[in-house]
């Protein structure tokens, strides 16, 4: 049981907000940290303190464990929430925030080690009876052994180096007739590539979606999930838009993807909030999921969570760092509604969302029903190249997938950000995308629709968009009507001396 | 038609938008579109040159690698220099075939966009 009377946050940005906000709503002072890019951040003036810990840099700062305790000793935090990124899944920053008697909001640090390396995480899923993608290393690797292998895991069955990553030297067999010329291919490329012709044999999911599980792990033994999050939205490895529930989940298809989550964590003795990412084949009663790995922090997408289940997870993390239990059962908990997580990012569509960085010259969130904005930006701040380019994330939910859906269109039609380039435009074409609307999502959709949406969501200028640039350069040019953002013409903005 | 409602809002047609204006461009948000408006450069008739735009730095970032020396000799798609710009990777390539003059920049150096990193000798 960790002592929180005082939390620091190591982070930045939305997130590093987001927990500030349930800090003062748990009345837990807050201490932000901050590096020379962010001495003005909406997290360092939101905080109740805040203190520099270094340049810009993320290695200098953000991800400087030393700095970071220090900022911890000097401040009087006891408890430190490390967000997402940086050193949220970083186990020496856990064991050294144990050694110095600062509790750390999230898993021990045993468990994040454990569940950090792939083959590890993969071996306790499969004591806990999770299913994981068929495969096989033949110890003959004769060519006929290794075709044995592919007829028992299946077709299309993919043959991988054993020795390698990152894609090199894979090779998709899709029948038998090819089976034969495959192997020796693959054998070739896993030699030169590696100078090991070991092979792996692994059955290909075509179109899988990606799901992920959602669970809290107390102190006490109890063990809970909150549903799925459809996540089959991404490119490079970077989501764009969540939602949950997922249209691929039947009742029952959920309850077995949310046992084998909660199975998986018993296993591995997690603490606190955790999410389990599976590969998803098929829909319905009868697809199939296959266990990915753990992520052992808070995740970006976590507000559709909260939105359909009314369950603050950054509270939860908060009460079980504290020691306490768990106040919901699996019984008690229901997802109702729909939530739809857009992520903006300030990149360039026109230009394979090349990542951008500047100033907020104008920049306004729309506040309607059924829309929330987590968001570590200001007008007149900056997107600095220095750390990732996410500059929101808006959340709509309702009480159908069709209203969520909406909501988010119409609020991402009100969400002028000038000075910056970023996908709103793109967001709202993938979000009015048929295939979209119709819930046939999967993680090829942005591989295969991206270029076309990224085409559409960049139009020519329209007459009045240039009658509207006249009107902003005039405004300008007459120093009577000259402000940041354009024209103002309230009288109040004319007095002088005045006090109100 | 177009009013100022103030506070960078306008009026267009009925719709509402929203512009902001730096150095000479002018950004405009309508219906979730935002668009960029560079009346000034083409007032005053200045041109970057193909050579100035795709060897400049797209914005700020840190050159990774410099990947050739002065008096090379590159072909069109070479990779000149290597960027990292928010956690992404982001090519320099040469623009046409040619030869290196001159280097502006070191691996490490935080560069800032519209920097030309590298001068071809005229073709």
């Amino acid at each position: 049981m960790g002592r929180v009377t005082q939390i620091l946050i190591a982070n930045r940005g939305e997130v590093a907000v987001r927990i500030i906000r349930a800090c003062r709503e748990l009345g837990i002072p807050s201490v932000a940290v901050f590096s020379d890019a962010d001495a003005r951040a909406p997290h360092v003036l939101l905080a109740d303190r805040a203190v520099r810990i270094g340049p810009a840099s993320p290695a200098e700062s953000y991800l400087s464990i030393a700095t970071i305790l220090n900022a911890a000793r000097e401040s009087g935090a006891d408890a430190i929430h490390p967000g997402y990124g940086f050193l949220s899944e970083n186990a020496a920053f856990a064991a050294a925030c144990a050694e110095a008697g600062i509790t750390f909001i999230g898993p021990p640090a045993a468990v994040i080690d454990r569940l950090g390396s792939k083959i590890g995480a993969r071996l306790i899923a499969n004591k806990a009876g999770v299913p994981l993608v068929p495969g096989d290393t033949p110890a003959d690797q004769s060519n006929e052994s290794i075709a044995a292998s592919a007829r028992k895991v299946g077709f299309p069955a993919l043959l991988k180096p054993a020795a390698g990553g990152g894609g090199i030297g894979m090779k998709t067999i899709r029948e038998e007739r090819t089976l034969a010329a495959g192997i020796d291919q693959a054998r070739r490329e896993a030699t030169s590539a590696f100078g090991d012709g070991t092979l792996y044999v692994e059955r290909l999911i075509e179109r899988p979606r990606h799901v992920e599980i959602q669970v809290l792990a107390d102190d006490h033994g109890h063990v809970i999930h909150l549903f799925e999050r459809e996540c089959s939205l991404q490119r490079r490895h970077q989501k764009v838009v969540e939602e949950t529930p997922s249209t691929a989940l039947t009742a029952q298809l959920r309850r077995r993807m949310g046992e084998a989550a909660v199975a998986l964590a018993r296993a591995a003795d997690y603490r606190n909030a955790g999410t389990v990412e599976f590969l998803l084949e098929g829909a319905g009663d009868s697809a199939s999921f296959y266990f990915l790995e753990v992520n052992t922090r808070l995740q970006v997408e976590h507000p559709i969570t909260e939105r359909v289940t009314g369950v603050d997870l950054v509270h939860a993390q908060i009460g079980i760092a504290r020691g306490e239990a768990l106040p919901w059962t699996q019984q008690t908990l229901a997802q109702r509604g729909h939530a739809i997580e857009a992520r903006v990012y300030a990149e360039d569509p026109s230009r394979e969302d090349l990542p951008q960085a500047g100033r907020l010259l104008l920049y306004r969130e729309p506040s309607m029903p059924g829309i929330r904005i987590d968001s570590g930006v200001t007008e007149g701040g900056d997107v600095s190249v220095h750390y990732d380019p996410l500059v929101a994330k808006l959340i709509a939910d309702g009480p159908t997938r069709e209203v969520a859906r909406r909501r988010a269109v119409e609020a991402l039609r009100n969400y002028p950000i000038l000075g910056i380039r970023t996908n709103v435009a793109f967001l709202i074409e993938l979000l009015e995308h048929p295939r979209f609307v119709a819930g046939d999502i999967d993680t090829w959709f942005l591989d295969s629709e991206g270029k076309q949406l990224r085409e559409r969501s960049v139009s020519a200028i329209p007459p009045e968009a240039l009658e509207v640039a006249r009107a902003v350069a005039q405004s300008q040019a007459d120093p009577t009507l000259r402000t940041a953002g354009g024209a103002k013409a309230d009288p109040w903005d004319t007095l002088r001396g005045y006090r109100g | 038609m177009v009013d100022a409602l103030g506070n960078g809002q306008y009026r267009v047609n009925g719709r509402l938008a929203y512009g902001a204006r730096e150095r000479g461009r002018t950004w405009v948000f309508i219906d979730g579109h935002t668009y960029i408006v560079d009346a000034e450069e083409r007032d005053a008739g200045v041109h970057a040159t193909d050579d100035q735009v795709a060897l400049s730095a797209p914005m700020p970032a840190t050159v990774i690698s410099v990947n050739v020396t002065p008096g090379q000799e590159i072909a069109a798609g070479d990779l000149l220099v290597l960027l990292e710009a928010m956690k992404m990777e982001v090519p320099i390539k040469a623009p046409r075939n040619g030869r290196v003059k001159s280097i502006a920049c070191r691996e490490g150096d935080l560069v800032q966009p519209g920097t030309q990193l590298i001068e071809l000798e005229q073709a």
